[in-house]
C-alpha cells in the first residue's frame, strides 16, 4: 500500500468546531485528527450531525476551526489566511456538493468554464471535452434547471475536474440521486480521481461508496476514526 | 465578459419581473428628485430672465419708499448729470376673464428706447408699418397695448383682437417677442395714468446713472434708490422661504428616493448571497464577487438614473407650473418655463442613480463580504438572532435619535441645521424598524391568524423571520406615510392657524377691492362712510420697503376702527394695544419681531419721505400675510411720514345695533360696482385666502402622493424578492397541503402586514415630523407660530395608503403565484 508512505496531503490535527460566537454547547468537532495520503480516494460516512459537513468546510477552507491545525499540502491553512485559502480553492481543490449548487443564471458550459475561469486558465475545449467526458456533450448550452438531478451533478463534477485539482471534496455527492444515478456518479466521479491522481473525500450515507473508497473513516460525536468494515453508517 | 459578471446579470432577465419593479423604483427615486430640482430651478431661472428683461439695461431705479411719485421729479431727473438715460414706468396688474393677474407696463416708447431696446423697438416695428392708417394709435387710443407673443398665442389673439380684463377691454395693437416668459402687457405711460387714475404721477423711474455716489448724495431724501443687483437681491430675498421650501421638498425626495435604492441594492445582495458562497467555494475571490455586485448594481443605477430623468423631466412640467402659480399668488407674477431636456439632465439622473445605488449597498455589500462563505451558500435560513440584532440597530436607532434632537435643538443658527435634524430624525427612527417588527409581531400574529388562519399566522412569521428583507422596505413605506402624516398634520394646523388668524383679524363684513389691482380712489372711501348703519371703515395700504436692507412690508390701517371691531391674535396683551398706534407707535408681526428680534418697547427705523423715521414698537401680533415681516401703523402716521395716500382696499364694519345690516353691504356693494371696484364678503374672503393657501400647497401635495408611490415600488419589490426566494418554500407548503389560494393569501397577508407595520410606525414618526416640521422648520422659514392642531385626516388617509398600496403591491406577486403554482415546485433552479 504505497500511499501510506507518502507525505499526506492533508493533515489534521486536534481540530474544534464550536457554532455561535462562544464555546458553549455541544461542539461539532471534538478534538478529530486526520492524514490524508496524495491521490488517496476516502469515504466518510457517519451519521446526521455527527460533524462530517462541518469538517469537509474546514477542509476547504469555507469555514475556520475554533482550534486546531489543518495542513494542506504542508501548508498550515490559518497561516494561508483568506486570501490564500481563496487561491488553494481556486487552483487546487475541487467541492461537489449534495445539491449541486449550480449557479442557475450560467448554462452548464458555463458553470464549468467559470472554474478555469477562476484559475485564470479560460479554455472553451477543456470545459467541452470535461463535459463530455462526464457524459453531457450536446447539452453545454442547457441551464440547471433544464437537466435532471443526475446531469445537474455531473456538471458538479466536470466543474470540480476540469481545473484539474489536487483535492476534491465531495459532500453527499449521490444523496440527491436515485440509486442508479447515484451509482453512475461514483463511477465517474472515482475514475475520474483516479486517473488523475486526485485525492478524493467523500462525505455518504451510501453504503455503497464504500466499494470505491481505498480508506473508509467513521465521524462519531465529532471525532474521525479509521473504520475497515464498512458496516457502521447509519442514516 | 467575465463569467461571475454574467452570472449576475442574467438574473436580471430571468427575473424579469422583479427587475421592472426594481428599476422602476430606482427610476421614480431619481423622478421626485430630478423633477422637483428642475421645477425649481426652472421658477428660478424664469425669475432671473423676467427681471433682466424688465429692467433692460437700466443701472438703478428710483422711487418713494411707499406710493407713486409726482412726475413733475421727471423734469429734474433730466437736468441731472449724473443721469444718462431715464424711462418713467406705470408698473401694475390687470386681471383677464379667467382670473390670471397679467403684468402691465405703462412706458413712454421714446425714453424707453435706451433702457428696454427690445420693448421700445417692438413698439417702432409697429409705428413703421405702412398699410397701419394711424401710426400714433399706441398713444391715441387709450385702449391700445401691446402683447407679448406668448400671451397672444395662448389667448390666440393678434393685431386687431380685442382683450377683455379687470380694467376693461384692450385692443391688441401688436405683439412683441418676450423671452423672460411672464406674460405682459405694454401700453402707453399716459394711457395708463389714465386707467389706473394716476393722474400726474409714475410708480418709478428706470435710470441709467454714470456716478452712483453723486446721483444718490441728490436724490436719497424722500426716494429710494436702488441698484440693478439690490433690486436682484431684493426680490431673491423675497423668494428666501419659498425655495428653501422647494429645497426641503427636493432633500425629501432625495432621502425617500436613496431609501428605495438602498432598498433595491439590498435586495440584489441578499438574492445573490447562495450564489456568492458557491463562487467562494470555487474559488471567487471577495473582489470579484464585490466587482459582480457592482456591476448589477451600476445596471440598475444608470438604466434607472436614465429612465428616472425622463420620468423627472415629464414630472418638472407639470411641477413647474403648480410652482410658478404658487410664487405668483404669495409673491409676485411668475410664469416659468419649463427647463428644456438636455443631456445634463440625463447625466444628473444617471449620477444620482449610480451614487444612491452605490450608497445603498454599501452597507449589505460589507455584511456580505464579511459573511463566512460557509454561511453564504446556505443561503436563506432562519436567522435566531433577530431580536437580538433589532435591538442593537434600534440602540444605534437611539444614539441617532439624539443626534437629530441635537440638531434640532442648533437649528436656531440656520435652518439647514433643523432640515439636516429632520433627516437624522428620519433615519434614526428607520432603524427602530426591526424592533418594531419583533415588537408587534405577537399582536398581528394574533389578528391574522384570526382572520386568515394558518397563511394568517405564516404570513407574520414570514414578515418577521425574513427582517433582512423586509425590514427597509417597511422603513422605507413608513418614511413615506410619516411625510405624509407629518405634511398633512402640518398643512391642517396651518390651516387652522389660518383660519382663526382670519376670524380674529379679517372681521369686516364687506371687503372692497381685495384683489390688488385696483386701488382705492379716497372719495370713494369717504362715500362708503357717509352710508347709513356703517360702523366704520378700515382703509388698507400695504407697500413694500426695506428695512435693515432686507425687504419687508408696511401695512397701514384705521386703528381706531379695527380696535372696535376685531380682536387680533396678539403675542401679548389685548386691543388697549391700538392706544399708542393711533398716537404714531406701530405694532409688528411676529415674524419681522423674529426675523429682527425686535420686541415689544424697541425702536424701528424706517425711511420716510422726509428721511429716516423712528417708530417705537407697542405690541407684537400673530400674522400669516407675509414671513417677511410687516410693520403696521395707522393711516394718518403713514401720510404724515410717506405721503402716501393711496389705498389698497377697504374693510366695511356695520353698526352693531344698526337693524337692517344686510341693505347696508348691499348699498356698499352697489356703489362699489358703479366704479367697476371688485367686492367681497367676509366669507368670499376668507374662502379665497384659503383657496390660495390650498394654492400654495400643491407642491407639498404633490411631493407627498409621489412618496407614496416611491415607497409602493418599495414594498413591491420586497414582495416581489420574497416571493422570487421562496418559491421551493411554496412548493413545499403546497406539498403540505396548501392551496394555491392559501399560498396567495399568504403574500396578501405578508404584504398588509408590512403595510400594518409601516402605518403603526407612521402614526408616531407622522405625528413627531409634524411637530418637528411646525416647531422648527416653519418658525425658522417663516418665523411665524403655527398652532398644532390634531386632525383625524392625515392618519386616515395614511392608513387607508397604506393598506390600499400594500394591497397592490402584493397584487403582481399573487398573480404570479397563481402562474406559477398550479403544480408543486420544490425543485431547486
Amino acid at each position: 500500500m504505497v500511499f501510506f508512505y507518502m507525505q499526506p496531503v492533508i493533515r489534521v490535527t486536534d481540530l474544534w468546531k464550536y457554532y455561535g460566537d462562544d464555546e458553549q454547547g455541544e461542539p461539532a468537532l471534538r478534538g478529530t485528527s486526520l492524514e490524508v495520503a496524495a491521490g488517496d480516494i476516502v469515504a466518510l460516512f457517519g451519521k446526521s450531525g455527527s460533524g462530517k459537513t462541518t469538517l469537509l468546510n474546514l477542509l476547504a477552507g469555507l469555514d475556520r476551526p475554533t482550534r486546531g491545525r489543518i495542513e494542506i499540502e504542508g501548508q498550515d491553512f490559518e497561516t494561508l489566511g483568506e486570501r490564500g485559502r481563496t487561491e488553494f480553492r481556486r487552483n487546487r481543490l475541487g467541492f461537489v456538493f449534495q445539491f449541486f449548487n449550480l449557479l442557475p443564471t450560467l448554462t452548464a458550459f458555463e458553470n464549468v468554464s467559470l472554474s478555469l475561469e477562476l484559475a485564470g486558465r479560460p479554455d472553451p475545449a477543456l470545459a467541452r471535452t470535461t463535459l463530455a467526458s462526464v457524459g453531457l456533450e450536446g447539452k453545454e448550452s442547457r441551464y440547471p434547471h433544464e437537466l435532471s438531478g443526475g446531469e445537474q451533478q455531473r456538471v458538479a463534477i466536470a466543474r470540480a475536474l476540469v481545473k484539474k485539482p489536487s483535492i476534491i471534496l465531495a459532500d453527499e455527492p449521490t444523496g440527491n440521486l436515485d440509486t442508479h444515478t447515484g451509482t453512475q456518479i461514483l463511477d465517474l466521479l472515482v475514475n475520474q480521481c483516479r486517473h488523475a491522481q486526485t485525492t478524493l473525500i467523500m462525505v455518504s450515507h451510501a453504503m455503497i461508496t464504500c466499494r470505491y473508497a481505498r480508506r473508509i473513516l467513521e465521524m462519531v460525536d465529532g471525532v474521525v476514526t479509521e473504520d475497515r468494515s464498512c458496516e457502521a453508517p447509519g442514516p | 465578459m467575465k463569467i461571475v459578471t454574467k452570472a449576475f446579470l442574467r438574473y436580471l432577465f430571468r427575473r424579469r419581473s422583479l427587475s421592472v419593479l426594481q428599476l422602476l423604483g430606482i427610476a421614480c427615486g431619481v423622478a421626485a428628485v430630478i423633477g422637483m430640482g428642475l421645477s425649481a430651478r426652472s421658477a428660478l431661472s424664469s425669475f432671473n430672465k423676467a427681471i433682466e428683461f424688465l429692467r433692460g439695461s437700466s443701472t438703478h431705479l428710483i422711487e418713494r419708499p411707499a406710493g407713486p411719485i409726482d412726475e413733475k421729479m421727471l423734469a429734474q431727473l433730466m437736468q441731472d448729470p449724473s443721469v444718462d438715460f431715464f424711462a418713467p414706468v406705470i408698473d401694475r396688474r390687470v386681471r383677464l376673464t379667467d382670473g390670471e393677474a397679467i403684468h402691465v407696463l405703462g412706458i413712454d416708447p421714446f425714453l424707453d428706447r435706451d433702457i428696454r431696446p427690445e420693448i421700445s423697438r417692438a413698439y417702432f416695428a409697429e409705428m413703421g408699418r405702412s398699410e397701419r392708417e394711424d401710426h400714433f394709435s399706441f398713444f391715441t387710443d387709450e385702449r391700445s397695448v401691446l402683447i407679448d407673443s406668448n400671451l397672444a398665442a395662448q389667448l390666440k389673439l393678434g393685431p386687431g383682437s380685442r382683450l377683455e380684463t379687470s380694467q376693461g377691454v384692450f385692443t391688441v395693437i401688436n405683439t412683441f417677442k418676450n423671452p423672460s416668459g411672464e406674460p405682459l402687457i405694454l401700453m402707453d405711460i399716459r394711457n395708463a395714468q389714465k386707467m389706473f387714475d394716476l393722474k400726474g404721477s409714475i410708480d418709478r423711474v428706470d435710470l441709467i446713472v454714470n456716478d452712483e455716489a453723486a446721483f444718490r448724495s441728490r436724490w436719497e431724501k424722500g426716494f429710494r434708490i436702488e441698484s440693478k443687483r439690490q433690486r436682484q437681491e431684493t426680490l431673491t430675498a423675497l423668494l428666501y422661504a419659498f425655495k428653501l421650501n422647494l429645497q426641503a421638498l427636493s432633500l425629501l425626495a432625495l432621502f425617500v428616493g436613496t431609501f428605495l435604492i438602498y432598498n433595491t441594492a439590498m435586495f440584489a445582495v441578499v438574492s445573490r448571497r447562495r450564489d456568492a458562497g458557491v463562487l467562494r467555494s470555487l474559488g471567487a475571490r471577495r473582489i470579484e464577487i464585490v466587482a459582480a455586485f457592482m456591476t448589477e448594481i451600476f445596471f440598475f443605477g444608470i438604466l434607472g438614473g436614465a429612465l428616472g430623468a425622463v420620468f423627472g423631466y415629464i414630472l418638472s412640467r407639470f411641477l413647474t407650473e403648480i410652482v410658478g402659480s404658487a410664487i405668483s399668488t404669495l409673491y409676485f407674477f411668475l410664469k416659468p418655463s419649463p427647463q428644456p431636456w438636455s443631456l445634463l439632465t440625463l447625466a444628473a439622473g444617471i449620477a444620482f442613480g449610480c451614487i444612491a445605488s452605490l450608497l445603498g449597498s454599501v452597507a449589505p455589500l460589507i455584511e456580505l463580504i464579511l459573511t463566512e462563505p460557509v454561511k453564504a451558500i446556505r443561503g436563506r435560513v432562519a436567522y435566531r438572532g433577530g431580536k437580538r440584532k433589532a435591538g442593537k440597530i434600534a440602540l444605534i436607532g437611539l444614539g441617532i435619535l439624539c443626534a437629530a434632537a441635537i440638531f434640532l435643538l442648533f437649528s436656531f443658527y440656520h435652518v439647514y441645521i433643523g432640515y439636516a435634524g429632520t433627516f437624522v430624525f428620519l433615519l434614526g427612527v428607520s432603524l427602530f424598524t426591526g424592533f418594531t417588527i419583533m415588537f408587534v409581531a405577537p399582536a398581528l400574529k394574533w389578528v391574522f391568524s384570526r382572520i386568515g388562519g394558518i397563511q394568517g399566522k405564516l404570513a407574520v412569521a414570514n414578515v418577521r423571520k425574513n427582517m433582512g428583507r423586509t425590514a427597509v422596505a417597511i422603513a422605507a413605506f413608513m418614511v413615506a406615510l410619516s411625510m405624509s402624516i407629518g405634511l398633512g398634520s402640518m398643512i391642517e394646523s396651518f390651516r387652522h392657524s389660518l383660519i382663526w388668524w382670519m376670524n380674529s383679524q379679517l372681521k369686516g363684513e364687506l371687503y372692497v377691492s381685495t384683489k390688488g389691482d385696483a386701488d382705492v380712489p379716497e372719495d370713494f372711501y369717504e362715500e362708503v362712510k357717509r352710508v347709513p348703519g356703517i360702523g366704520g371703515v378700515d382703509t388698507y395700504r400695504n407697500v413694500q420697503v426695506t428695512f435693515r436692507g432686507a425687504p419687508v412690508y408696511i401695512t397701514a390701517i384705521n386703528a381706531s376702527i379695527l380696535q372696535r371691531f376685531t380682536r387680533f391674535g396678539w403675542v401679548s396683551g389685548g386691543n388697549e394695544n391700538w392706544e399708542p398706534v393711533k398716537q404714531g407707535s406701530v405694532i409688528v408681526s411676529e415674524s419681522f419681531s423674529r426675523r429682527f428680534n425686535i420686541k415689544k418697547g424697541d425702536t424701528v427705523t424706517v425711511e420716510g419721505i422726509e428721511g429716516a423715521v423712528q417708530f417705537p414698537v407697542t405690541a407684537i401680533f400673530y400674522d400669516y400675510t407675509t414671513e417677511h415681516g410687516l410693520i403696521m401703523m395707522d393711516r394718518s402716521t403713514y401720510i404724515r411720514h410717506f405721503q402716501d395716500r393711496t389705498i389698497n382696499s377697504l374693510g366695511v364694519f356695520v353698526d352693531p345695533r344698526y337693524p337692517e345690516r344686510d341693505k347696508v353691504i348691499a348699498e356698499v356693494k352697489k356703489r362699489a360696482q358703479d366704479r367697476n371696484l371688485p367686492t367681497a364678503t367676509r366669507s368670499e374672503l376668507h374662502n379665497t385666502i384659503l383657496s390660495v393657501f390650498d394654492n400654495t400647497f400643491a407642491v407639498t401635495r404633490s411631493m407627498r402622493v409621489l412618496a407614496i408611490i416611491v415607497a409602493f415600488f418599495g414594498i413591491a419589490g420586497a414582495l416581489m424578492t420574497l416571493f422570487v426566494e421562496r418559491r421551493r418554500e411554496f412548493g413545499i407548503y403546497r406539498a403540505l397541503g396548501f392551496s394555491v389560494r392559501q399560498i396567495a393569501g399568504m403574500t396578501l397577508f405578508e404584504g398588509i402586514g408590512m403595510g400594518l407595520v409601516s402605518f403603526i410606525m407612521s402614526i408616531g414618526v407622522g405625528t413627531a415630523l409634524a411637530l418637528i416640521l411646525i416647531k422648527v422648520i416653519n418658525l425658522r422659514s417663516f418665523n411665524w407660530t403655527i398652532f398644532y392642531h390634531f386632525t383625524f385626516d392625515p392618519y386616515l388617509l395614511a392608513g387607508i395608503t397604506a393598506i390600499a398600496a400594500s394591497i397592490g403591491a402584493s397584487l403582481y406577486p399573487i398573480w404570479k403565484v397563481y402562474r406559477t403554482y398550479p403544480q408543486i415546485q420544490i425543485r431547486e433552479e
